[in-house]
């Protein structure tokens, strides 16, 4: 049992090797091989949140803090010993002092050595209770020297005092007088001591107070500034962020979608934001899509009345020829039959054309932005719109700006544009009507503006706010999905340009487009034609 | 002998005419075809036919105004439109009108011709294909 798990643990451990050394070696060959591929696979960004920004941010002021605090407790500590030494410092002053007086007593009225020397062995026993303290600030041999000598001449004046009835009475009196000095000299040493002992622990204490006053004051300054700076990184990498993001969305609004991209090259939750928005606005563009092409599709349908009547005709045209032919082809000549059999090539070849530009129009397909040139598309526009302008009765005026420079957008889209707007015009325009097109620089510069005029019943306030709308529509039910300018306002925005409208009630109303130009230098060659035709009924 | 009904065509499509012409001409009857309709009233002015066919849309002018100048000229004349799928509601017009009848594109020229034969009749002509 033991060993079959021994067993099985051997190989599961010789498999992780091999597999180890495998992707070591993998990893080693591919570098190898591909040294030129470094671009494509480049290193992924670090990551780095703002939540770690945050604790970073909060660990390092705390481990300041932290360092503030270890400083503050060693100065109070320092403090601590200052007071400690102004304390022994003083005691050290009131036992000389008091044993001082206690002498001066023994001199006037011979009692108080007893206490003197009493004090004085308390002092020595403080001296050297507290050497450690002391240490540094008074010469400690001398101080101790002092006190044993003051006690010794204590003792000796004691001792002299007691022999008072011996010979020599003068010499006695010489001897003490000698020694009264001696220990008024040494007293007076011993003040000396004390109070240099007393000033040296006042101004330790002193220096002591203002190194924490100034420890206190710069931590707590530091502390702030620090804090601070701290606040100013992440509000100042929030803030970025949010103007980005705030920029993107205006944009956006627009209609402008574009990859938000920011100047960092790592990773935090704002890039989590910006994927997520990315996939919102790749789903937003392509539901747009959807709707433009539903939209167009709508178009489409409004054009097929037209179509379908422009067809009747070449169709007309091919059943009356291939009629007479078939009723009268033993009685026509060569000559004839084979005019007869032109015209019927002539005229299926009408027909395909007719259909050819709506299914070419109709069809779905993919974005492709090209330098066009804005005249073309207009006519291409009106071809579409050609059978539907005959049915209203509307003439059409077109005037196109010579060597207009060209635009970048895709043509199928803005052909999209020019039609709904087209089709609007047309139907306000009563039969016998007139339509304007003009195409022309832009007062704004790197623009051109092309506007459709109509003199139709104009649009009222109310409804103006309106127009661009989705599903917004004064038209009557199935005639219209009020789909068209939302779409071509969004077509539009997304080429960088804008619809703007300009109405007057029971004058007319006048759509500007204004198309950003092309910048790529190679497209940069302005449209040749010069285009200044009417279509008239 | 019977009287030779006098047949103008007008289409501004010029095979219109070009194909019919002969077909019409096969009903005995005197046909002149137009592609312009300023000239067709012009002639219209001139002489007095007893069937008009024209096309109800037309560049520059409506099928609708050459048979109100008709109906002016001669209540007698029969106006026979031509109209597409879309005009419907000018056909309908062009019946309150006064037109005699109309007929939709696309047609074979035995549909044009069957309503000329009929229209041939309320004048008491009566007309057979010939040839």
């Amino acid at each position: 049992m033991l060993d079959d798990c021994i067993d099985k643990w051997y190989k599961c451990g010789l498999q992780r090797l091999k597999r180890l050394i495998d992707r070591q070696l993998a990893k080693s060959s591919s570098k190898v091989a591909t040294p030129g591929t470094e671009e494509a696979t480049k290193p992924k960004p670090y990551r780095f949140t703002i939540k770690a920004h945050i604790y970073i941010g909060f660990a390092v002021t705390c481990i300041f803090a932290m360092g503030i605090v270890v400083s503050m407790i060693i100065t109070m500590m320092k403090m601590e010993k200052g007071v400690r030494l102004n304390e022994i410092a003083q005691s050290f002053f009131s036992s000389v002092s008091l044993a001082r007086l206690s002498e001066k007593d023994y001199f006037l009225y011979g009692t108080g050595l007893k206490d003197s020397k009493e004090i004085m062995k308390g002092l020595e026993r403080l001296l050297i209770t507290h050497y450690g303290e002391l240490r540094g600030y008074i010469d400690y041999d001398s101080s101790i020297g002092l006190i044993e000598r003051y006690v010794k001449l204590l003792d000796s004046i004691e001792e002299l005092d007691r022999e008072r009835n011996g010979d020599n009475p003068l010499d006695k009196t010489r001897r003490r007088e000698t020694l009264q000095k001696e220990i008024r000299q040494c007293g007076y040493m011993m003040v000396n001591s004390a109070d240099k002992l007393l000033s040296k622990g006042r101004d330790a204490t002193d220096r002591l107070m203002l190194l924490f006053r100034t420890v206190q004051l710069y931590s707590v300054v530091f502390l702030i500034l620090f804090m601070l700076f701290i606040s100013h990184l992440l509000g100042k990498r929030v803030l970025r962020a949010i103007n980005l993001f705030s920029k993107y969305s205006v944009l956006m609004a627009n209609g402008q979608y574009a990859t938000i991209m920011s100047g960092h090259n790592y990773n935090d939750e704002f890039s989590d934001l910006s994927m997520a928005i990315d996939h919102l606005i790749k789903e937003l563009d392509r539901q747009q899509q959807i709707l433009a092409q539903s939209q167009k599709l709508r178009a489409v349908g409004t054009l097929t009345s037209g179509i379908a009547h422009e067809l009747n005709n070449p169709i007309n045209n091919i059943t009356l020829t291939a009629h007479m032919l078939l009723e009268d082809y033993s009685d026509l000549s060569d000559d004839e039959r084979i005019d007869m059999a032109r015209d019927l090539i002539d005229e299926a070849g009408r027909a395909r054309n007719i259909v050819r530009n709506l299914l070419d129009f109709a069809r779905e397909s993919e974005t492709i932005m090209e330098p066009i040139c804005i005249g073309s598309v207009l006519m291409d526009t009106l071809k579409l719109a050609g059978n539907q302008i005959k049915l209203a009765g509307v003439n059409v005026d077109i005037k196109i700006t010579p060597n207009l420079p060209r635009i970048h957008g895709d043509r199928h889209q803005i052909e999209q544009v020019f039609l709904n707007l087209i089709l609007n015009a047309l139907d306000v325009t009563l039969k016998g009507g007139h339509l304007k097109i003009h195409a022309g620089p832009s007062d704004d510069h790197n623009f051109i503006a092309v506007k459709v005029i109509d003199y139709g019943h104009g649009i009222p306030e109310h409804i103006l706010q309106h127009i661009f709308d989705p599903f917004f529509t004064t038209k009557s039910k199935g005639k219209g999905t009020g789909l068209g300018l939302s779409v071509s306002q969004g077509i539009i925005a997304k080429h960088g340009g804008q619809i703007t409208v300009l109405t007057k009630i029971s004058r007319g109303t006048t759509f500007t487009v204004k198309l950003p130009i092309t910048t790529i230098p190679a497209d940069l060659a302005n449209c040749g034609e010069r285009i200044n035709l009417s279509i008239n009924n | 002998m019977e009287k030779t009904l006098k047949i103008l065509l007008l289409d501004d499509e010029p095979i219109v005419g070009k194909r019919l012409k002969p077909a019409i001409a096969k009903l005995g009857c005197e046909v002149e075809v137009f592609d312009n309709p300023a000239k067709a009233l012009k002639r219209i002015d001139e002489e007095t036919f007893d069937i008009v066919v024209t096309d109800i849309r037309m560049d520059e002018i409506d099928g609708l105004e050459v048979l109100e100048h008709v109906m002016n000229k001669s209540v007698r004349t029969k106006v026979i439109m031509i109209t597409g799928y879309a005009m419907m509601e000018l056909a309908r017009q062009a019946m309150e009108k006064g037109a005699f009848d109309f007929i939709a594109k696309p047609f074979k020229p035995d549909d044009l011709r069957a309503v000329i034969v009929k229209a041939a009749e309320t004048l008491g002509v009566k007309l057979t294909i010939q040839g």
